[in-house]
């Protein structure tokens, strides 16, 4: 078997087909992810009783075991769940109507969250005490105080390990082949075994990839020179 | 799906499960040393400022960083028998072992240089200067200032990186190597028990994770114990590194409210 580069842009393009499926995992992981995340961060970050306890234990499982296990018991649990349930209420929902995908959504989104929390957290803790102080004393609720004050600024000084979520989000994607989504990874192994040009479809998907990647950073960069602009010090 | 749920099968799998620890923390513990080794191999060039060298670790770095472990590992399984058959090493009777703690070192070879090069910048310039201005040789500076100081900051991340290259361990199943998560899948396939047996993987996974997560915590707080005695004394002076915002924040201290 020899290195045939040719093939290597024949199988970019063939692969370049499975970039939506690949991008919309990320989006939605990682949109429902930082809503789960943030949720769990203020519950923790509040110690609002039982619920913080629960919100940690769900943050130690996700990170004490691999992006992998999530999906497959995600995959082989919830229809169990939702079968059960649907007898026992007489529900016509049935778990085989979810598609592929949406168990990818499911699991990634949890795995995210978790991810996600300890971005918020580590971004709410990184906001001077002083600000929320000064936001109550001009006579801001709590929530005001959050939404306008905090948040923001936690936002901005998680936003590096944003990037890096985003980025993790991106490469945990390829797992979705283990529940048959076509995927980038998938599409590279399916371009691979049809032309039985292995090294070739890899190299493809990973430069997909690397540019994916570098576009995530570019970006990042940029939104992180703007949102920090308040925050650079010195003179004008 | 499979067959209807029963929890005694979650005991059964455990010990059948742990059969196959071994394989995993073989791979954990090869891929260590293999990223270890590229890490400073990777991040030498990068902190002496050695020009062509630099261009490469960082490019290095970027495409291991850049690309999921899952293409990485496909790429190294495929691409290095055929990238050095014409240099007349022949690889095709490897075992996969080799090409898994390769892939997998190398890439934790990329987050180790990063991990190396951080910490060594976080100790203050200062020490080295001041090492130098007592008679000691760039080696001693370095063996007996720089690397303590560096250690104990390079703990936490280091502990992370550990922690992540146990649960990326979990992908060497796709290329036939039978540890946890591959005979996970096997045990499911024979007894229809899919569920019963991710849960058994799971709980593996998470007693790991958790025990190495303590112990490094230990030796983190054994490295800083001469940071935590001068705390005592009542100085909350600590070391820090002008640094960039990025830097700054890492080092906030979180209980206390984020002073800056």
């Amino acid at each position: 078997m020899q290195l045939d580069p040719s093939f290597i842009w024949t199988a970019f393009w063939q692969i370049f087909r499975a970039i939506p499926t690949t991008l919309s995992i990320t989006v939605v992981s990682v949109l429902l992810g930082f809503a789960i995340g943030t949720v769990t961060a203020l519950v923790r970050l509040y110690r609002v009783p039982v619920l913080s306890q629960m919100a940690s234990a769900y943050v130690t499982f996700i990170r004490g075991t691999p992006m992998l296990t999530h999906l497959l018991l995600i995959y082989f649990g919830l229809p169990m769940l939702i079968d059960g349930l649907a007898e026992s209420f007489g529900w016509s929902f049935r778990s085989v109507s979810i598609p592929m995908i949406g168990f990818a959504y499911i699991s990634f989104s949890i795995t995210a969250g978790a991810y996600m929390s300890e971005v918020v957290r580590a971004g709410m803790q990184a906001v001077d005490r002083g600000q929320v102080e000064a936001a109550h004393s001009v006579g801001m609720t709590s929530f005001q105080a959050l939404r306008r004050i905090s948040f923001p600024q936690a936002l901005a000084a998680a936003l590096p390990n944003l990037a890096n979520s985003v980025i993790g989000m991106l490469h945990g994607s390829t797992l979705a082949f283990a529940v048959s989504v076509v995927d980038i990874n998938a599409q590279a192994q399916i371009v691979a075994s049809t032309n039985w040009k292995f090294f070739e479809a890899y190299l493809a998907a990973a430069l997909i990839f690397w540019g994916l990647t570098a576009l995530i950073e570019r970006a990042a960069a940029l939104i992180e020179k703007r949102v920090g602009a308040y925050n650079r010090g010195g003179v004008a | 799906m499979g067959a209807p749920f029963e929890i005694g099968y979650v005991f059964s799998f455990l010990p059948k499960l742990l059969e196959t620890l071994g394989v995993t923390l073989l791979i954990v513990a090869g891929s260590l040393l293999t990223g270890i080794v590229a890490g400073f191999l990777v991040a030498l060039p990068r902190m002496y400022k050695i020009p062509v060298l630099r261009t490469l670790s960082g490019l290095y770095l970027s495409f291991f960083r850049g690309t999921p472990i899952l293409i990485q590992l496909f790429l190294f399984y495929y691409g290095l028998p055929e990238l050095l058959k014409p240099l007349g090493f022949d690889l095709s009777r490897a075992p996969v072992l080799f090409f898994v703690i390769l892939a997998y070192g190398l890439h934790t070879g990329a987050y180790a240089a990063e991990m190396i090069r951080a910490s060594v910048e976080a100790v203050d310039r200062g020490q080295v200067e001041a090492a130098y201005a007592s008679g000691m040789t760039s080696y001693r500076a370095f063996s007996r200032i720089v690397l303590p100081q560096a250690l104990a900051i390079a703990v936490p991340v280091f502990s992370n990186l550990v922690i992540a290259l146990l649960k990326d361990t979990s992908l060497a199943f796709t290329l036939g190597v039978m540890e946890m998560t591959g005979k996970a899948q096997t045990l499911g396939t024979l007894t229809q028990h899919f569920f019963e047996t991710y849960i058994a993987l799971a709980l593996i996974y998470l007693v790991i994770s958790f025990t190495l997560e303590k112990v490094l915590l230990a030796a983190e707080q054994r490295l800083k114990r001469h940071e935590a005695r001068e705390e005592k004394a009542g100085r909350s002076f600590k070391l820090r590194r002008k640094g960039s915002y990025r830097a700054v924040l890492a080092d906030i201290d979180a209980g206390k409210g984020g002073r800056l």
